[in-house]
């Protein structure tokens, strides 16, 4: 019985701030995971909720970001940025895999993944191979799907399957690229 | 208690009074703390009702894009993961703008510097044309032509009707010559708020969600082709559900 609460708890966890794992896109519908999840436990730095940054920030360890940061978010291509529901970011984000749960303005590239969570808030361009857009983010630019592997039929079903039940599905990489 | 009445003290003696009132206002609801969803609980978290409905303007407008390889798209709902993904699946490059919530932004900014003026003794024009001017000075910044198709959804009968003809305006700018809006008018005034995610090819996801906006005006034929008038070629699908669904081509 204790051991079922300590499985149901680490999903959330790795997927707030993992780096090796690629969150599950079943894992972010949940909509009680936004008040359940912790923030940042296993993010190796953080910027807590009150701290202000202005420059470039640049490293190869995962990031969690819940303050304020203006001027450039550069990590290397084995890192998760995480921005936090409190988090507030002005800057160009590159990274592995990217997870929006606060605002950003800026172009976001997430090598591998973008996650925008219920509560994110993204007025800049998107970029990267797999996208997952939970029901409530508000986006407000470019999308571009970096060229990969062919889409097949299963995924239009998977989507819209998605779309019925209120979930999310992760946009794989296709064809699909940005506008201009 | 009819003498009580006469003397107005009388137990239905506001009741007397409001016999007076226009029978639509006398008519309402006199409290809103007697309503079912008041008696159900007041903490309960509003559920958004979703179904489904066969969308030939949606397949019209896909039948006016087949073959355009690598369009663009400009979808002015909000960023739906199924309708983002449904169209980049189909090779188009897809920006996202969820313009009336931007309005509805744009709104609340408004109210705050007319307070400010207010208190300033400063004079804001807040004519709606003004309004609808600065509005576009901050959304649908894009470069001319940029888009080969452009989802409007039904969010014209949300705006202001000077901002809706802006707006319009703007859009035709913005879509390349021979390029798609897909637009839709309720034929009734809306009781509720809605919004839209394509499900496939014929078929959109009706979402009935808290309402940003009150829908401001009920377009009729003539209205909607004056709107679209530097358009070539209009269609339209009306539907059981009192929708109007629109294709216009530049």
């Amino acid at each position: 019985m204790w051991k079922k609460e300590e499985v149901k708890s680490q999903p959330a966890t790795d997927n707030s701030a993992s780096a090796g794992n690629s969150a599950s896109a079943t894992s972010i519908s949940n909509p009680k995971s936004d008040a359940a999840a912790p923030l940042s436990t296993n993010a190796a730095a953080c910027i807590s909720q009150g701290i202000r940054i202005k420059g470039e920030v640049s490293g190869s360890e995962d990031l969690f970001v819940d303050g304020y940061v203006e001027g450039k978010l550069n990590l290397s291509d084995t890192c998760c940025v995480t921005i936090g529901p409190n988090g507030e970011v002005k800057a160009d984000i590159f990274a592995r895999e990217v997870i929006v749960r606060g605002r950003v303005d800026g172009k976001i590239v997430g090598r591998e993944k973008i996650q925008l969570w219920s509560t994110a808030n993204i007025a800049g361009d998107l970029r990267t191979e797999r996208l997952t857009i939970e029901d409530g983010a508000v986006l407000r630019g470019r999308v571009e799907i970096e060229t990969g592997r062919p889409l097949g039929k299963n995924v239009e079903a998977r989507g819209a399957a998605a779309g019925a039940v209120g979930k999310v599905a992760s946009i794989p990489a296709s064809s699909g690229s940005a506008a201009n | 208690m009819s003498f009580l009445n006469k003397l107005g003290i009388g137990v239905a003696a506001g009741a007397g009074r409001e016999g007076s009132r226009p029978l639509a206002a006398a008519s309402r609801p006199r409290s809103s703390g007697a309503t079912p969803s008041a008696a159900v609980g007041a903490t309960r978290a509003p559920e958004l009702r979703e179904s489904t409905r066969v969308s030939n303007g949606l397949k019209e407008f896909l039948w006016n894009l087949d073959g355009l390889g690598r369009g663009t798209l400009l979808d002015l709902g909000p960023a739906w993961q199924t309708t983002l993904s449904f169209f980049i699946e189909r090779g188009f490059r897809v920006s996202s703008e969820d313009i009336l919530r931007a309005w509805k932004e744009f709104l609340v900014e408004e109210e705050a510097k007319l307070r400010s003026a207010a208190n300033a003794s400063e004079e804001l024009d807040v004519s709606p044309a003004s309004r609808a001017t600065r509005f576009l000075e901050t959304n649908l910044r894009y470069p001319a032509l940029s888009f080969d198709a452009i989802l409007l959804w039904d969010l014209l009968d949300y705006f202001e009707p000077v901002v809706a003809k802006q707006v319009v305006a703007c859009l035709t700018e913005l879509l390349r010559p021979g390029g798609v809006v897909f637009a839709m008018f309720h034929s009734k005034k809306p009781e509720g708020f809605q919004r839209y995610r394509v499900v496939d090819s014929n078929t959109l996801q009706v979402i009935a969600t808290p309402p940003l906006c009150p829908a401001q005006r009920v377009y009729q034929n003539r209205e909607i082709q004056d709107l679209f008038v530097r358009y070539r070629t209009m269609k339209s699908f009306v539907g059981r559900d009192q929708l109007r669904e629109s294709l216009f081509i530049r």
